[in-house]
């Protein structure tokens, strides 16, 4: 079965290429529009492994983390920033709130792929 | 201090501060939109490369494609290229889906330009509202208490305005970004 992936990104072309390059790899993804969505969406189903933005409206990516990660269901799912912040101090603040890794953009689909295949097969 | 000395200090302070504070959002405005420029030139140029390769392995397929359907036996080599075309247009689309992401930095980049200009235009906004309060038979002592409020009332705003603009975007190229795994 295929694992899904939810992807979180208040720009709307660029869900649409994670998606489009995770769905050519096999993926199911789920796309959410911001933080809050993208909590609401994780409540619904828990999915396979969690990528997200840092700068979005309601709700950005560090809250969104600590969010999960308050959840039994997201203790141990994998979480990816995927983001223009490209500063140490940003990276700290994401893996001190549970980001298990940090992708700066743009993105290479084929690098995209690599790094979730490793973190979830 | 006499109170002229005093007035002049406060007209002083509230000019520079005003000068102060425009050139330092002008100077990241332009900023921006010398960093957005350069990374459009690139998407165009890259995302033009990218379509216009795809345009020539597409075209390839389509006349080996009308080979094969005209009876033509492909050559090893041409089994071989048409094999490959389809990583190679592969390829293609990555790139230009790297290069398009320029819409998501960019818009970062105007938004930030945008919420800079509205301050700006908010500072002058109560520097004439401030202004407009200021009757021309005011006294020295009356005009420094006016010209004090307004350096203060400008102070504030400019420093909000610095902290909501923490610039999240320093790619001045569309190439892919750094990863780390923790």
């Amino acid at each position: 079965m295929a694992k899904t992936i939810l992807a979180v990104d208040d720009s709307s072309s660029l869900r649409q290429m994670v998606a489009f390059s995770l769905k050519a790899a096999g993926y199911q993804v789920v796309e959410a529009v911001d933080g809050q969505d993208g909590l609401d969406k994780a409540k619904q189903q828990t999915v396979d492994l969690v990528l997200t933005d840092q700068n979005m409206p309601k709700m950005d990516g560090l809250s969104l983390i600590k969010a999960l990660r308050g959840l039994p269901a997201y203790q141990k799912v994998p979480i990816l920033m995927l983001t223009t912040e490209s500063s140490d101090e940003m990276k700290s603040k994401g893996r001190a709130a549970g980001a298990n890794g940090w992708l700066v953009k743009p993105f290479d689909p084929q690098r995209l792929i690599e790094v979730v295949k490793k973190v979830i097969g | 201090m006499t109170r002229k000395k005093i007035l002049g200090s406060h007209v002083k302070r509230l000019l520079s501060g005003v000068s102060d504070h425009g050139r330092r959002h002008l100077n990241e405005v332009e900023t921006d939109l010398v960093q957005t420029n350069l990374l459009l030139e690139e998407a165009i140029e890259k995302l033009t490369g990218s379509f216009m390769a795809i345009h020539q392995v597409v075209g390839e397929r389509q006349d080996a494609i009308n080979r094969l359907l005209a009876g033509e036996a492909p050559s090893s080599e041409e089994s071989a290229r048409l094999t490959g075309m389809s990583g190679e247009i592969g390829q293609h689309v990555n790139s230009a889906i790297t290069s398009m992401q320029f819409q998501d930095m960019t818009s970062q980049l105007l938004d930030r330009t945008l919420r800079r200009v509205s301050g700006l235009r908010e500072f002058l906004t109560t520097l004439s509202e401030h202004g407009a309060d200021i009757a021309p038979d005011s006294h020295s002592e009356e005009i420094v208490e006016r010209l004090g409020k307004v350096s203060m009332a400008l102070a504030i705003q400019s420093l909000e305005l610095r902290s909501m603009l923490r610039k999240s975007v320093e790619q001045r190229h569309l190439e892919s970004g750094d990863v780390e795994l923790f």
